[in-house]
Formats: structure tokens, sequence, C-alpha cells
């Protein structure tokens, strides 16, 4: 009998991505057990807040979660405040903070250089022998009608481990990339592609210098790289499975070339090109 | 708080064509404990899919694929029976198992008859023309509707392959109305990939009330196949739409700039920034 855990996220993949949070909602009421490893396994589109502090947006996780309140990656501060003894637990300082900083002001640029609009946050936490992340983007369009409407959510996790001699560090990221794309006209009464891919790497990636703030500057450059590159090769893949593999199927499904028409033609391609092999 | 059998059965409803399998298995292992009989429990919701998926039936003894839907449904008190126009078979269907049994012989009783062979006729040209021969997964049939006012017209072509994580399907759904020779129904197309993840492509398209121009076989096909056409043609431009420009709406493949970030500089960025300025909106 396969693994309950196993079966409700093969469910999940099989079931229309639209409705992932319903269907999440639906396992959880089947197999309480499940909640909290469901919770964290499963990626669901992001929501976001303003810091009230910044007046900047933010996004939510459970990573800058404490029961309903969330952390702004901008102020450092929990909204609504939590217990003193929580936040004491719960909010990085020292070296966590300033890469994480760093990181956010980094992401800042980024997005607004690929997203061009957008909110992005990213949130780090000490690991025994390094640290580990989340990088967060969101975009979404909602002209309507036949323009459509969109949404895109990047959720980058990553797990850094450093060695010693602090020459290199191991890098582990998993990435998510939610996309919902939709639209409606006269001739298609509605059209919508929505899902998510998810694609893993690790490198190690060399540090220079000995001083804590160069190597805090080498880990903003290599996880700002790798989240990057990430990105662009989930963004090619996107496109290729949403629109290459998806007409294609479609293609396959009916045909919109009569197929006797079609045979004719590929015969007649192959005779023409036997007389150019005779020739 | 939605039961068992509610929960289970809107994720029956949900399956991908062809994926019925998998996700009852995944049911089964949520639910293992609790309710050994569920499964037999969820045969409405069974039935309700393989009907809305016109899901194709092997007869048994033949080589035959036939379609299942309401409109080819027998009345029947004690078990799912249905009939098959083209070869003159009606046979009962287990919607737990998805396995038929006990074909008989059988011509339905309508007012239309001629009318469904010359359309049967029309369409078995057509399907050949533009679906993967009838098999396992493409099928049609034409059938009077239970109350005998019109002509029901469905296809259906499955593409089905797991190495892949590919699953795909056309359903063509119409009715055809002799008293005013008018066509009406729906197109709907579904593809689902899942490899690392879940992605779908769902659209359809209603059609109300269209005029065929003639009450015979060969004009309502004819006017079914330009249907189909215009909206295959305008689905693949939607698509191919959808990427030029609201794709890249949301994610640019490479800044403005044409060069990949330099992350060592990026603070610079931030100081100097007018990209803030202008790219605001």
């Amino acid at each position: 009998m396969a693994d309950p855990f196993d079966a409700a996220l093969d469910l999940l993949r099989r079931l229309p991505p639209s409705s992932t949070q319903k269907n999440l909602n639906g396992i959880i009421s089947l197999r309480p057990e499940l909640e909290e490893d469901l919770l964290s396994s499963v990626d669901v589109a992001l929501t976001s807040r303003r810091c009230t502090k910044s007046g900047r947006d933010y996004l939510c996780c459970d990573y800058n979660r404490d029961g309903d309140s969330y952390r702004s990656p901008w102020s450092n501060e929990f909204e609504p405040p939590i217990e003193p003894e929580d936040a004491a637990d719960l909010i990085p300082h020292g070296r966590v903070r300033r890469m994480e900083e760093s990181l956010n002001a980094g992401f800042d640029v980024y997005r607004e250089l690929y997203y061009e609009g957008g909110i992005s946050s990213a949130y780090l936490w000490a690991l025994d022998e390094g640290f580990a992340g989340v990088v967060l983007f969101k975009k979404t369009s909602s002209a309507g009608g036949s323009a459509g409407k969109g949404g895109w959510d990047s959720i980058h996790v990553l797990e850094v481990n450093e060695s010693a001699t602090k020459r290199s560090a191991h890098y582990k990221l998993t990435s998510t990339v939610i996309l919902d794309l939709g639209m409606s006209s006269a001739a298609v009464d509605s059209l919508e592609l929505a899902g998510n891919l998810t694609r893993q790497t690790q490198q190690d990636l060399p540090l220079s210098g000995l001083r804590d703030a160069e190597v805090e500057q080498g880990h903003m450059i290599n996880i700002g790289r790798m989240v990057e590159d990430m990105e662009t090769r989930m963004r090619n893949l996107l496109q290729e499975v949403y629109f290459g593999k998806a007409k294609d199927v479609v293609g396959d499904l009916r045909s919109i070339q009569p197929l006797s028409e079609a045979e004719r033609d590929r015969a007649a391609h192959k005779e023409a090109i036997s007389k150019m092999n005779r020739g | 708080m939605s039961s068992t059998i509610d929960i289970t059965s809107s994720f029956i409803q949900g399956a991908p064509p062809s994926e019925l399998a998998d996700v009852v298995k995944d049911i089964k292992a949520l639910t293992s404990d609790d309710d050994p009989s569920l499964i037999a429990k969820l045969k409405p919701a069974f039935q309700k899919y393989n009907e809305e998926q016109l899901v194709a039936v092997k007869l048994p003894g033949a080589n035959d694929y036939v379609l299942i839907s309401s409109y080819n449904k027998l009345d029947s008190s004690s078990s799912s029976q249905y009939y098959d126009t083209a070869t003159s078979t009606s046979f009962e269907f287990d919607h737990t198992t998805s396995k038929a049994s006990s074909p008989q012989s059988y011509t339905h009783d309508t007012q239309h008859s001629s009318l469904v062979q010359s359309i049967l006729k029309s369409l078995t040209s057509h399907f050949a023309e533009h679906y993967p021969p009838s098999s396992s997964s493409s099928v049609f049939t034409v059938c009077a509707t239970p109350d005998d006012s019109q002509i029901a017209i469905l296809i259906s072509s499955t593409k089905s392959s797991p190495k892949n994580f590919l699953s795909g399907q056309w359903r063509s759904t119409f009715l055809f109305d002799p008293a005013s020779t008018t066509l009406s129904g729906s197109l709907k197309v579904n593809v689902h990939y899942y490899e690392d993840g879940n992605v779908a492509l769902t659209t359809k398209k209603e059609v109300e009330n269209v005029d065929v121009g003639g009450s015979d076989g060969a004009s309502v096909v004819r006017k079914i196949a330009a249907i189909e056409k215009q909206y295959q043609e305008e689905v693949n431009r939607t698509i191919v739409g959808m990427n030029e420009n609201s794709f890249k709406g949301l994610r640019r493949q490479l800044p403005v700039t044409r060069q990949k970030v330099e992350w060592e500089r990026i603070r610079g960025y931030a100081l100097g920034s007018d990209l803030r300025g202008e790219a605001k909106r």
C-alpha cells in the first residue's frame, strides 16, 4: 500500500493546478496528520503584505511567519508584534541579518530588471554549519478579457554548507515557479494555462577573501547568480512546456489538415527528395 | 465539513483523462483504514466522470471501441446499460472496474433513424480525416437523445503517454435539432504535463443555435468540421499570443540591458538608479 504522503503529492500533481488549495484542504481533512508536512512541501501562490514601517510590500511564507504575524524583511519586525521571547528566537541578527539585508537589496534590483514591477523578499536563518533561506518573487498582470490575466510566483529554497576553510561553500537550490495564464475572447470562451514546475541544483562555489564582510559579499554574489541562472532555465522550460508541448499535444489529438492531404504532401515531398538524390 | 465521499468524488471529477486509475490508487492510499467499501460507494462519481469524459470502451469479443455518454444510455434500474449505433450493440458497463459485458444485438427505436445513419456516415469520413484511428483512445458516435428530440454527435480523442508525463483530450459534444436545423454544443480540450510539476491547459467553447443550412447528414457534419477547425486555429493563435504578450509581461528573458546581472556591482545599480524610477509601473 502506497505511503499516504507520497499519494497526496502524486494526487496534487495530477488534479487541476488551479484547485491545488482546495484539494490540499480536502486531503488534510482526510488525513489531518499530514498537515504540517504537506503545507511545507506544497507550493501555492504567494500572498503579500505592506510593511507599515517602510511602506514597502513583502511576501509571506511559512519561513517569516509566527502564528498570524509576518516578519517584514525591510524593517525586520513582525506585524502584528509578537511576544519578545518568540521574537528573540525568530528575528535574525548579526551575520545572518546582514546577509539577509544584502540579499534583499540585491534581489530588489534583480526584480526590477527582470520583472519590471512585482514584489521580492528573502528570508534567512542559521544552520549549524552554514545557513538556509528562501527567496521569493511575485508578479501579476490583470489586463483582463483578451489581453488576459497572469501570475508568476517563484519560490527558491536554498541551503548553504560552509566549509571550515571558507574558500568555498556548497549551495543547494530547490526552485518552484507557479505560472498561471488565462484569457477569454469571442472565439475561445476561455483558455487557461496553469501550473508549476520544480527543479533542483547544487554546486560548490568559491569564496574569495577572508574577512567576514568579504565572505558575506561572496555568498550574496553566489546566491544571486545561482538564482538568476535557475530562473532563466526555468523560464525557458516553462516556455517550452506551456507553449510548445501543450500546442503539440492539441495537434496530436486532432489534425487541422485533413490526414489524407497530409499523406499526399508527405508522399510528394518524398518523391521530390528522391528525384533530387537521383539527379 | 465535507464528507469523505464528497472530497473523494471531487478528486475523481478532477482526474485528467487516462489518469483515473492513478487517482484512484492515491485515493485508496489516503483512505485505506477508514472504509473498505468506499470505492463501491463512489460509483455515482465514476459514472458521472465516465459519461462526461466520453470514455472509450472495448466491446467484449470484438475489436471495436465504443463511447459512453449520458446520451447513449439506456434506462435500466439494475445496471448501467449503453448502446452503440454503428455496431448495433447494447452492453452493460461496470463503472468501478471500467469493464463492458453482456453485449447484445440492439437497434435503438427512434423517429430520426435515417438522419442518425446519414450523420454517422458523414461523421465517419470526417473522423478519419482529422482524428487518430478509432481505438482505445479515439471514438465517436451519433445517437438520438433519450427524449428523442435531438441528435447527439460525440467525438472524443485522448492521448496518454505516462513515460513522457503527458496526457490530453479533445471532446466535441454537439446536439442537432432537426426541427430548427441548428447545432448547439461544446468543444473542450485539456492537456496535462506532470514531470516534476503539474501543468494543465484547459480550454472550452460553447456553441449555441448555429444554423446548419440543411438537414442532411453531410450538411451537419460540414458545419461541425468548420466549427472545430475555426476553434482549433483560434486556440493555436491564442497560445502563441499568450507566449508573446502575457508571458513576456510577467518576466523578461533578459533585462533591458540585454545582459545578465553583474552581482559584484549590484550595490552600484541601486545607488545609480534611474532604472527604478523609469520602470516603476
